[in-house]
């Protein structure tokens, strides 16, 4: 129905944009040495053709908007239903008409339809706004509905998180404890681990390609490097599950069993979800992140200052140490600050290889729970949307939406500072 | 004069030290790349060593008596449409497995024998015969799966044979009738076609991926739709329109925060906005589809920005001055040059879009779904979300099939950034 | 280029016309939702009536019983999957909800029974336990000398001597979980009424006595794994300390890797399930909205092909999965009550649970 309504509108643009155009040909056509149009005829065409399809269309979403109302009564219901037909078309030959009408030599057609262009153009790129004040939005609301029901303190500093209460009345749950203080140090570990695997690798990969590799290298080595970027995250998430999880405790429990001092302690209870096997492969993911833009931000450091150093008698090493990196420095940051955004927010890595339990730990043998694992168990599977339990994915959503958001702007606003440095 | 302070034996031992310290720092620098590249090859290697596998797929060969299997002559006749099509094939399956061992005689045994047959035998039985009624006729000998337990039992080259039986998913008699068939030459191994061509299933060895594929096209092209034409917009907006106030700094600010969002909050996005508040179907492409244009859209903006900003300020003066207005300068002049790079932008947008996962989970796409998905509202997975629900299946031969699964997506990958490569190496122009 | 431009806006015009087109569309395949542990089952219905008739195959998405019956009650239309499985009965509170949203009739199919295991590796020691042990092992609070206090095992040793010196630690499901729910039943309340205190409470305040029977300790020592068996089967595989618990589909399908571990003496198995010997099992349900029968088609033809004798039957390919079948009187019973699409009446079967 409704999708008839509106292939019915595009036809009606198309023969108002043919309709237009003939008027204007034949005006055009007049006799020789009369006042030409001031457009060419595509214009009008498309002049006709916005005439008649913006109040069709305009027509078209009232209607559907009262559409609520339809509920009320049944007669309503179906002169509504006429209505969705007749409107739009209505709507649509009024304004066809006015435009056949106002086509003529002295009509401006190309700057009304520039206008309009101009107009779609700067819609368009307010989208970017709309979308972002919907995510604002909808976790806004959301969570605020959350935070009526547990108080933001709670959320905020209490050391419990056990979210997964009783969803009937007559069922007995766990006791819903939403602090969700283990949520986010579970996060932090494997952050940290990643990030111990991703900041020097990235960096080193980024000097030396940099620095040292001769172009044939560097053309090689470089998007290798890129398909790491580009391999989806589920599939790092099957390999950290598959192959790093079990292999790290197979390791693990033949070091705990070498005699050595201490072992059993540290590597008997290594878990097959362990906070290190989602933090190394989540650090691998994100190793092109830290070099690509490590790499950029040291190409720019001014090759003056290189030479300066290496002519003084500083060795290449020294002069990368002592200059560049120090140079660099603001815009590494920024690339590392990047890369832990990144990593906060990654899913399918931690979804598939880490655990549930939300344990308070620094023992990355252990299993923990992060942010976004939380936010798909709660929303997987069943949802109610007036329970603290399933908002508590959106407070969730929103607290890392803002630590995110603040971790790009501090990375955006140091990039820029540096680059400006040096321009 | 005194002795020059650059040969003294401690200046060289320092100089000895510091080329030293050169070395190492080259060679760290060295391991750093070194490290990536091979965590890279063993993340590729495991995936090719475990997915490979599942691309072949054992079958049996059966001389399928349709005459004898309702016990006497009672065969079915090619004619009878009717007939043909509600025929029990599972039957004439069962039975023409038996007869190659006649011993096996009480129920606990053929159930199983029958169970070294996969379950859809009987319905690739059927279809077959329905293409071909004439096979009732004769005696045709057809090739069928085997199930997946004794897919993996051959595959591993019967690898488990060495285990106490209650330790295995095979008993002992059944390792003994594989052993007689393969004896008789009647297994072979096989492309497994299904695995291209089919939607998912329960039973591994008939479990196919087309559904995913065909799901991620229609989730692509609704992504594409959307993402190409408004990102293109935007960018010809801000890069040509735009004056530079608050308000466009706004903008810009935004689309690159837009662009370092987790995914997964445009999952919650989606999952508020366009199915709790809009009402649009569970499980559809055409849902993830808009998802996924809201986060393709910043990747799509931000490539079409540097295209149009590479095309050199004279082609835009020599437009104006020849009097085009300032659209017909964008449109005729300044868009036809930045296309290539756009299109490469948008091709790698693409490719990302396609093997995003999270946002998906969100909206209900992680469902069993066995058709193939006709449009873009019929509800359907998607390829990377087909390999999380595989992932997390209990039969052991998905492990196989999910690493083959992931082969594919890499490739369909591979393919979207050649293209891109190539794209952009053809038609680019440097001003 | 003007043509390029309008073709353009031609596509999104398109685009947007399906886009608002898609609620409007009506349903064409079945849509089920509900508990995990009947997931294998329906899928494989699923596949086979998809396969055997001209209908499409239905849709089924894994929620846990109580995310099911929650979808399944929010409304009538096609916007609401028309079928959910659960693992244990529908509650009263659950049938008011869905009257409340207008979903008067239900149809309630019994497709079998699943046992519920408690399972470990393979390569862990077995564990005899009884009903009185688990609750003992689980329970939020239990009695000491007496007295109610919070659970201080942390050993099985600490329960029994005859149970290992090893930590206690169960991987279990989530409280929407259907399996949880009839564990906390069976297993729990049913040890908990095996200690003379608690029966003696249970006689005085039964609300008390359900509310410590049923509430589970929080101290770690049982991990909620998540919605998903599949995964508590793997991690078992990798902590071999580990309990887990499950439906005994699982334990089939991963007999080679996990043992199951014997209740009051009676091991989990297809035949101790089956006979009723095996005292932690529970029927396995599909509810059948009869409001959408006749409006998506194959509702009816599909309740047929999941009750059939070769579905549900003692050979048939549900039992393959691990599907427990139901003696041959009450198949022909409950196919009966399919055909006929008798809605529930709560009080009519309660208490009918398992032919004891």
């Amino acid at each position: 129905m409704n999708a008839a309504g509106l292939l019915a509108l595009i036809a009606l643009a198309a023969a108002a944009f043919w309709l237009g155009r003939r008027r204007a040909l034949s005006l055009a056509q007049g006799t020789p040495g009369a006042a030409r149009p001031h457009s060419r005829p595509v214009y009008h065409g498309h002049y006709a053709a916005l005439c008649c399809s913006l109040p069709a269309l305009a027509a078209l979403l009232m209607v559907l908007a009262a559409k609520p109302l339809a509920a009320e009564s049944p007669r309503f219901a179906a002169a509504l239903r006429a209505a969705l037909l007749i409107a739009p078309l209505a709507a649509g030959g009024a304004g066809l008409a006015f435009a056949l009408r106002r086509i003529g030599v002295a009509l401006r057609a190309r700057s009304s339809v520039e206008r309009a262009l101009r107009a779609l153009l700067a819609g368009c790129s307010a989208l970017a706004i709309l979308v972002t004040l919907g995510i604002v939005l909808s976790l806004f609301f959301e969570a605020a509905r959350f935070f009526e029901l547990v108080h933001w303190s709670e959320f905020l500093f209490s050391l419990k998180w056990s979210p997964q209460t009783a969803i009937r009345a007559d069922q007995v749950g766990s006791s819903g404890a939403f602090g969700a203080v283990p949520v986010f140090a579970g996060t932090l570990l494997i952050t940290a681990i990643a990030m111990c695997v991703a900041a020097p690798i990235g960096l080193f990969s980024a000097i030396y390609l940099s620095e040292y590799a001769s172009p044939r290298a560097r053309a090689l080595a470089k998007p290798l490097l890129e398909i790491l970027a580009g391999i989806p995250t589920v599939v790092y998430g099957f390999f950290a599950a598959l192959t790093v999880g079990p292999g790290l405790r197979a390791l693990a429990e033949r070091i705990a069993g070498s005699g050595l001092p201490l072992a059993p302690q540290i590597f008997g209870s290594v878990s097959s979800e362990s906070a290190l096997a989602a933090g190394l492969v989540m650090g691998v993911m994100i190793i092109p992140y830290v070099s690509s833009l490590s790499d950029d931000v040291i190409a720019a450091v001014p090759q003056a200052l290189r030479e300066g150093s290496l002519g003084l008698g500083a060795t290449q090493s020294e002069t990368i140490r002592r200059v560049v990196l120090p140079a660099a420095l603001p815009g590494i940051v920024g690339a590392l600050l990047l890369a832990v955004s990144r990593a906060i927010g990654e899913t399918m890595i931690v979804v598939m290889a880490a655990g549930l339990s939300a344990r308070l730990t620094a023992n990355p043998f252990e299993a923990v729970t992060t942010v976004t694992v939380q936010i798909v168990t709660l929303l997987v599977g069943d949802q109610e949307f007036d329970s603290a339990k399933t908002l508590a994915a959106f407070a969730l959503g929103l607290a890392l939406f803002l630590i995110t958001l603040t971790l790009n702007v501090a990375a955006l606003l140091v990039v820029r500072r540096y680059r400006e440095q040096y321009e | 004069m005194s002795e020059n302070p650059h040969s003294t034996p401690a200046a060289a031992r320092r100089r000895k030290r510091r080329h030293a310290r050169e070395r190492r720092f080259r060679m760290i620098g060295a391991a750093g790349i070194f490290a990536a590249l091979a965590a890279l090859l063993l993340l590729l290697g495991s995936i090719l060593l475990r997915g490979l596998p599942a691309f072949t797929q054992h079958e049996v060969n059966l001389e399928l008596d349709f005459a004898n299997a309702f016990g006497g002559g009672s065969a079915i006749s090619a004619d009878d449409a009717e007939a043909l099509q509600s025929a029990d094939y599972g039957a004439i399956v069962k039975h023409s497995l038996r007869r190659l061992f006649p011993d096996v005689q009480s129920r606990r045994e053929r159930r199983q024998l029958n169970a070294l047959l996969s379950r859809g035998a009987a319905f690739e039985l059927r279809d077959r015969v329905l293409a071909n009624p004439a096979l009732v006729q004769a005696r045709p000998v057809l090739r069928l799966p085997l199930s997946d337990d004794a897919d993996l039992f051959l595959r591993e080259g019967g690898a488990s044979r060495a285990r106490p039986e209650s330790e295995r998913r095979l008993s002992d008699a059944q390792i003994a009738w594989l052993d007689a068939l393969a004896a008789d030459g009647r297994i072979e191994r096989v492309f497994a076609w299904r695995f291209l061509s089919r939607g998912d299933s329960r039973e591994p060895e008939l479990a196919g991926l087309w559904g995913a594929v065909l799901g991620s096209f229609w989730t692509l092209l609704v992504t594409l739709l959307i993402a190409f034409p408004s990102g293109v917009a935007a960018a010809i907006y801000l890069e040509e329109f735009a004056p530079k106030n608050r308000w466009t700094d706004l903008i810009e600010v935004n689309i690159n925060n837009l662009a370092a969002v987790p995914s997964i909050v445009f999952g919650l996005l989606g999952l508020a906005l366009f199915l709790n508040f809009l009402q649009l179907p569970r499980s559809a492409p055409l849902v993830g589809g808009m998802v996924l244009s809201l986060m393709t859209l910043p990747t799509v903006i931000v490539a079409a920005r540097a295209a149009i900003a590479a095309v050199p300020p004279a082609v835009r003066e020599a437009a104006l001055s020849v009097g085009a207005s300032l659209p017909q300068m964008v449109f005729h002049h300044v868009l036809p040059l930045a296309l290539p790079g756009i299109l490469t932008g948008t091709i790698i947008g693409m490719a990302r879009a396609l093997g995003e996962t999270a946002p998906l989970l969100m909206i209900g796409m992680v469902a069993f779904i066995a058709d193939l998905p006709s449009g873009p509202t019929a509800p359907s997975s998607a390829l990377p979300v087909q390999i999380y629900l595989w992932a997390d299946s209990p039969e052991r031969a998905f492990v196989a099939k999910t690493s083959a699964a992931i082969l594919v997506l890499l490739s369909f990958l591979m393919a979207m950034n050649l293209a891109a490569v190539l794209l952009r190496n053809r038609f680019e122009r440097r001003w | 280029m003007e043509r390029l431009n309008f073709r353009g806006s031609l596509l999104s015009a398109a685009a947007l016309a399906l886009a608002l087109a898609a609620p409007a569309a009506a349903r064409e395949q079945i849509r089920i939702v509900g508990s995990s542990t009947v997931f294998p089952f329906s899928t494989a219905a699923a596949e086979q009536f998809g396969r055997s008739t001209k209908f499409p195959t239905p849709v089924v998405e894994s929620t846990g019983s109580g995310g099911g019956l929650k979808l399944f009650c929010a409304g009538v239309g096609v916007n609401y999957p028309d079928i959910t499985n659960s693992s244990r009965r529908i509650k009263r509170s659950e049938v008011n909800r869905c009257a409340k949203n207008g979903v008067q009739e239900i149809i309630e199919v019994r497709v079998g029974y699943d046992g519920i295991v408690i399972a470990n590796s393979r390569k862990g020691v077995r564990h005899p336990l009884t009903k009185e042990w688990i609750f003992r092992a689980l329970a939020k609070q239990v009695p000491v000398k007496g007295k109610l206090v919070d659970n201080p095992y942390r050993r099985w040793s600490d329960i029994a001597a005859s149970l290992p010196k090893e930590k206690i630690e169960v991987l279990g499901p989530p409280p929407t979980s259907g399996t949880r729910d009839a564990f906390v039943e069976l297993a729990m309340e049913g040890g908990a009424k095996a200690i003379p205190m608690l029966a003696e409470l249970r006689k005085k305040d039964k609300q008390r006595f359900k509310a410590i029977a049923h509430t589970i300790r929080e101290d770690g020592a049982y991990i909620e794994a998540g919605e998903n068996d599949n995964l508590i089967v793997q991690k078992l595989e990798a902590n071999r300390k580990a309990l887990g618990i499950f439906g005994f589909s699982f334990l089939d399908q991963n007999s080679d890797r996990l043992q199951g571990n014997p209740v009051e003496s009676v091991l989990p198995s297809f035949e101790n399930i089956a006979s009723g010997d095996y005292g932690v099992s529970r029927s396995l349900y599909v509810y059948v909205k009869k409001a959408h029968i006749g409006v998506v088609p194959g509702i009816q033809q599909f309740v047929a092909e999941f009750t059939s004798e070769a579905a549900a039957g003692e050979d048939g390919y549900l039992a393959d999965k691990g599907l427990i079948p139901l003696p041959a009187e009450e198949r022909r019973a409950v196919r009966k009550a399919a055909q006929k699409q008798t809605p529930l009446e709560l009080q009519k079967a309660e208490g009918k649970e398992h032919p004891q």
